[in-house]
């Protein structure tokens, strides 16, 4: 198979027979983990999830049945491709390993190339599967025409505002962006994220953007622009909502002020923003109070008003771009992508030429990805 | 995934077994940690030594842990956190609602 090496976990009670199909899948590309029976597989299961698992049927203590109706108990375990290794053509070892959804059986006689043929097949199949069912949702959401990110940035006279915002592997996730024209005076300016990944936080964010824009839009019609009052409104809702349980998000509000330029912030569990003083050429981190949206009752939202000057640049992102991947493992490093974002302005380059850099790089994401600049212009608000 | 370490009269000392806890981990590890909490009716202690990375499902997974503690009157404390996390909580305010110590010995002298 192409890309990344396939991680296969072998279960025999036949140490030699183990040793020669691992070496075989190895030299096929493929990484291998033996284990000789159901109890030590299951152990190394609860930290592991390969792409396969080819297991033997006749084990002493726990056969492949009931190792294989163990794995099928587990959420997180169930989907992987099954299949049995058996020693005889057994008619009724098929039946029941197929009643327990083994997707194919192997008699153990046969060429390991043919066994690594099966297993290449099966991986193929399922994968192929699998973007199927992906097409076939993302044609029913382009079909519905929502979308959790703008199409287009709003213009405000004395601002520059823009965004990127990259999926992670292409499946859109908990990542989402709003502009809300509440009214001629006030733009929200809205970055949130779902914890969680992919297709069930993405559900979520139309749910909370929904809430978001009705608190946002009430607020305002009674003439309480506060981002604080309005998160803490927010949060109350989602807090006592039973549909969103244990889902919780982060959300940075920012106010625009249209007729001035001026901005008012409030944050809840957001990551600190960065605002660049061309004055002093540095980045500083702007720290809110908030917790995240739906953790406590009361979120400790706090307003606060960032003065940009001309030439200043406000960023607002979330931690898909703080996350790296570090040898064989990833990190969260806030302080490093704080470092890289100041290297790039001292370079005196644009914030869209920050975006073709993010582009270039977003195969290594780890997560999805959001960052907005609000850049204050270096002409004056009337000579604009 | 989890083990319990240590039962103590006032919380258990529970060891969680991965490197990185991301997405796949991040159900199964919640419902072990609830089922524990409404089994032992005891405070847990998680010991976050072995963990280099948590992603934001994971993250997710412990507040959800917390929570249902919170409803049964017990906490979910975090220790042995390796500063890169440490730092991750301190940066999105989870330092503010879970209870964080270097060591068990900390958490006893603050918590007992």
């Amino acid at each position: 198979m192409a890309g990344i090496s396939k991680h296969i976990l072998l279960v025999d009670d036949n140490p030699l027979f183990l040793k020669l199909l691992a070496r075989a899948f190895e030299k096929a590309g493929f990484k291998c983990h033996t284990v000789n029976s159901g109890s030590e597989a299951l152990q190394y299961l609860k930290t592991n999830a390969p792409d396969a698992i080819l297991s033997d049927y006749e084990m002493p203590e726990m056969n492949g049945l009931e190792f294989r109706r163990n794995v099928l108990t587990k959420d997180r375990l169930k989907d992987i491709p099954f299949m049995f290794l058996t020693g005889f053509d057994d008619e009724k070892v098929r039946y029941s390993g197929l009643d327990l959804q083994a997707i194919d059986y192997v008699i153990k006689d046969t060429p390991a190339e043919v066994i690594i043929a099966k297993v290449n097949n099966l991986l193929h199949a399922v994968n192929k599967q699998r973007e199927l069912s992906e097409i076939e949702i993302r044609q029913t959401v382009a079909a519905l025409n929502i979308k959790a990110v703008p199409e287009k940035v709003p213009i405000i006279a004395g601002l520059t505002i823009d965004f990127w915002h990259q999926d992670y592997q292409q499946i859109p996730g908990g990542d989402f962006i709003d502009f809300i024209e509440a009214d001629d005076r006030y733009l929200f300016i809205v970055l949130g994220d779902i914890m969680g990944k992919k297709w069930k936080a993405w559900f979520y964010t139309f749910t909370y953007l929904s809430y978001i824009r009705a608190a946002v839009r009430f607020s305002v019609s009674d003439t309480d622009n506060s981002t604080a009052s309005i998160l803490q409104k927010i949060n109350k809702v989602i807090y006592h909502d039973e549909g969103l349980r244990d889902i919780l998000s982060s959300v940075s509000l920012i106010r625009v002020d249209k007729q001035n330029g001026q901005l008012n912030y409030a944050g809840a569990g957001d990551l600190p923003l960065l605002h660049y003083h061309t004055a002093t050429q540095q980045l500083t981190p702007v720290d809110s109070s908030g917790l995240l949206l739906g953790l406590l009752p009361d979120g400790n939202y706090t307003e606060q008003t960032i003065n940009l000057n001309k030439g200043d640049e406000l960023f607002i992102f979330t931690d898909g771009l703080i996350d790296f991947a570090f040898g064989d493992g990833k990190k969260s490093d806030y302080q490093a992508f704080a470092v890289k974002l100041q290297q790039h302005i001292a370079d005196k380059q644009s914030f869209t030429k920050l975006k073709d850099k993010l582009q270039q790089q977003s195969a290594q994401l780890v997560d999805d990805s959001s960052i907005i600049c609000i850049q204050k212009n270096n002409l004056t608000h009337d000579q604009h | 995934m989890i083990n319990i370490n240590k039962e103590e009269a006032g919380y258990l000392l529970v060891n969680v077994n991965l490197t990185e806890a991301n997405l796949s981990h991040s159900d199964q590890f919640k419902n072990e940690v609830i089922a524990l909490l409404n089994e032992k009716q005891r405070s847990i202690w998680l010991n976050m030594e072995q963990v280099n990375y948590v992603d934001s499902s994971f993250l997710g997974a412990l507040v959800a842990a917390l929570k249902h503690a919170i409803s049964l009157k017990r906490d979910v404390v975090l220790i042995n956190l390796q500063k890169d996390i440490d730092d991750m909580l301190k940066l999105i305010r989870l330092d503010k609602v879970f209870k964080i110590y270097s060591t068990e010995q900390d958490a006893q002298q603050a918590t007992i």
